[in-house]
């Protein structure tokens, strides 16, 4: 009769019944009775147990982006997880940072030890070949078997390709990297913000100008951020057409130009037009520089506008110019594309609790809607287009220059493996220093890659 | 009955079990494993081993003409010697101090110990500010008292000569001072739980001896204090080998121009930056035979006394 009492409950999770069966086990003295009703407690609690954790089908996401620090959408990536949790009820562990060269090898780190997160925002070119070819993230078509609209916002000829010939990640908003000018510091040095015809030898003249006013005239940590001078320098040194070529030798065409790049920064620092401290300062020490007036020059990414439309005192006193041109490029010609996109990793795809909130993540995240307040001047990958709303008046400023851009090429740094980026660009310091020719520089970088 | 527990040892293996086999699992296995990976080619951490290096001691070979190895092995040992006299020497002083005091001992005792329990990241932040480069708090007290140079431009601009105290000439005092003042708390806890541990007799004798408050510290307190600083003077020493943390937050990467890396520093970058893990553990195997024969030779000079 007791036993049946707990069958009833079991059924029925009735409480009434359970005080009853409580009761009875206090009672009961028969130890056979006794012992069945122990074991039927049992039974109830682990039911019990089972039926809380049914009931609640929350789930907790754990999501690794870019969007951390400073980023300058930062807070757009924390309204649309915000938006996710609510019309989910499902939870996120946002593991974002500041995208650098040592976030980078974490993530690819993570991977190899069995930590990855269930959603990754990561470069999509060889930063991911790593993980791609290990068979960690799902490919597009993998979740389109089982979700057929997933990412069918988004233009496929714009998706990255893997080494494999299919598509893993969905793209987000893409970068430009261009010139942002202090304009209150030009006006005080009496130097117009360049144009779309900007020359090299007028950005010398300039530097000097600024330098002589007490100036800083370029803002940068040549020990930390080196590459987006690197960059231009290199596409000065050649072309937009031949930017994204590697060396595979010491001696050829393309350790040339990277090699004269070099050789074109360390002329910049003996001449003084860095900050004093450039080899041992942050980046935003010099950002920070930058902002507060003091430094005219900084070439950063569109990521960078939402930083200073937070943190700078007054919009105007900014803009976006041009990068000077030297020989074949000229100042219109960018750096520019899309680099990073959504992954689901197949931890989180094989569980069948993350399945489906993986997809639904990535899908809001890059939705037409969400996209849209990312994007205010960058690329997209969107289909239909971004309908950014509201420019202030820097981003009115990056779309007026970006509608001079003749030409974009990608960062030829992303062509690089992690090692080889890493020992080029930790030794610009050697080289601006004399320590070590670029030559050497750019050999020791190859050998690497 | 009961004399028989005491008798049987063998229960006690049951005991002694369960940490031999965690040490083997999590500290012997991957020691060893460590050794091995110093002859094999490692792309990355996590990755399966491409074969053995060509040759096999390629990165002891390595390590031996590596000019960053030769700078972060000698800033180690200068830490070493750093730690000795200075983490040390003031919290003895410190120590001798506030047992002298009567009134607010405890007070001093949780003021000095305090840095121990804040975060190395946090404390190096700290120091980070207060070492800025504009605007920072040392060189805003140095401008305030007219010691940076300043120059007046002709557009009226006041330009700034601003130290950087993180420069080639200043970097090793900004590195080890805070490594120096957040551990001198743990040894002066240490030294003035050993200074209690003196008894007021011999203090007693040595005043109706004729002895005042130096000679009591010269021949009372140091000697029954001695063995209390052997021990400190081995935790200093292996504790400076270890320093990471600190460092890394406020130099990173061998700042400036690759002149401050220390070993633990110069291991990480190589290991999960530079994803040279055969090499990493090649460097690690260094830091501990350098631990090992330092702390011997540590154990042999300050040998504690059987006297005391």
């Amino acid at each position: 009769m007791e036993a049946l009492k707990f069958l009833c409950f079991l059924l029925y999770n009735d409480i009434t019944d359970m005080k009853d069966v409580i009761k009875i086990c206090i009672k009961e003295r028969n130890p056979m009775k006794k012992t069945l009703a122990m074991l039927l407690a049992v039974i109830m609690i682990l039911s019990l147990g089972s039926v809380v954790a049914f009931a609640d089908k929350s789930v907790t996401l754990n999501v690794v982006t870019s969007y951390g620090g400073d980023d300058g959408n930062r807070k757009n990536f924390e309204n649309a997880v915000k938006a996710y949790e609510e019309s989910t009820g499902n939870k996120v562990n946002d593991g974002s940072a500041t995208s650098n060269e040592e976030w980078k090898a974490k993530v690819l780190t993570d991977f190899e030890t069995g930590s990855e997160p269930d959603v990754l925002f990561y470069f999509t070119n060889a930063d991911a070949e790593p993980f791609i070819s290990a068979g960690k993230v799902v490919s597009i078509d993998e979740i389109r078997a089982e979700y057929p609209d997933y990412a069918s916002n988004m233009k496929s000829s714009m998706m990255a390709v893997a080494a494999d010939g299919k598509q893993y990640s969905v793209p987000s908003s893409g970068y430009w990297e261009n010139m942002f000018v202090n304009k209150a510091v030009l006006d005080d040095c009496d130097v117009a913000v360049p144009g779309p015809d900007y020359t090299w030898d007028q950005f010398l003249a300039d530097c000097e100008t600024i330098k002589e006013a007490g100036y800083t005239p370029i803002a940068c940590s040549l020990v930390e951020v080196p590459h987006y001078w690197f960059e231009f320098t290199v596409m000065n040194n050649g072309t937009v057409e031949n930017h994204l070529d590697v060396p595979t030798a010491g001696d050829d065409a393309a350790a040339a130009k990277w090699a004269a790049g070099l050789n074109d920064i360390k002329a910049l620092y003996e001449a003084g037009y860095f900050p004093a401290n450039t080899l041992t300062a942050s980046d935003a020490e010099t950002v920070e520089l930058f902002n507060a007036g003091e430094a005219a020059f900084l070439i950063d990414g569109s990521w960078k506008v939402g930083y200073f439309t937070e943190n700078a005192e007054d919009l105007a006193d900014f803009a976006i110019a041009y990068v000077p041109g030297k020989g074949d490029r000229s100042a219109s010609e960018a750096i520019g594309g899309i680099s990073m996109g959504y992954f689901i990793t197949k931890k989180a795809w094989d569980d069948p609790d993350k399945r489906e909130a993986a997809v639904e993540f990535v899908s809001q995240l890059t939705s037409d809607e969400t996209l849209s307040t990312f994007v205010t001047t960058e690329v997209t990958a969107l289909a239909s287009g971004a309908k950014p709303a509201g420019l202030n008046p820097l981003q009115q400023s990056a779309a007026d220059a970006n509608a001079n851009i003749t030409a974009i090429a990608g960062a030829v740094q992303d062509l690089l493996t992690a090692e080889a980026r890493g020992d080029l660009f930790a030794n610009v310091q050697n080289v601006v220093t004399g320590k070590m020719s670029a030559e050497d520089a750019v050999a020791s970088a190859i050998a690497l890659n | 009955m009961s004399s028989m527990i005491y008798k049987k040892k063998s229960p006690l293996i049951l005991f002694l079990v369960p940490a031999f086999l965690f040490l083997m699992v999590y500290l012997y296995y991957p020691f060893f494993q460590n050794i091995i990976n110093t002859f094999m080619k490692i792309g990355g951490l996590g990755r399966a081993a491409e074969g053995l290096n060509a040759p096999w001691y390629e990165n002891y070979q390595r390590m031996l003409a590596d000019p960053y190895m030769r700078t972060a092995l000698k800033n180690t040992l200068l830490l070493t010697f750093c730690t000795i006299v200075f983490q040390v020497g003031i919290a003895l002083i410190l120590a001798l101090l506030v047992d002298t005091i009567r009134v607010g001992a405890q007070f001093f005792r949780t003021v000095y110990f305090f840095p121990i329990v804040i975060s190395a990241t946090a404390l190096g932040l700290m120091f980070n500010l207060i070492f800025l480069y504009k605007g920072g708090m040392v060189n805003q007290v140095l401008l305030s008292l007219g010691k940076l140079p300043t120059e007046v431009k002709p557009s009226g601009k006041v330009l700034v000569e601003w130290l950087d105290w993180k420069d080639q000439a200043h970097f090793l005092f900004t590195m080890f001072m805070p490594v120096m003042w957040q551990y001198v708390g743990f040894y002066f806890v240490i030294l003035i739980t050993g200074l209690n541990n003196i008894s007021q007799d011999l203090y007693e004798a040595a005043a109706l001896d004729g002895a005042d408050g130096w000679k009591r510290t010269r021949y009372v307190t140091l000697p029954m204090l001695r063995n209390v600083l052997c021990t400190c003077l081995v935790l200093a020493i292996t504790g400076a080998l270890k320093v990471f943390d600190l460092p890394w937050v406020m130099f990173g990467a061998g700042m400036p121009e690759n002149q401050g890396w220390l070993t633990g520093t110069y291991m990480y970058d190589q290991t999960f930056n530079k994803m040279n893990v055969d090499y990493g553990s090649t460097i690690a195997v260094l830091i501990v035979v350098l631990g090992v024969v330092l702390s011997n030779v540590a154990n042999r000079v300050f040998r504690p006394s059987e006297d005391i």
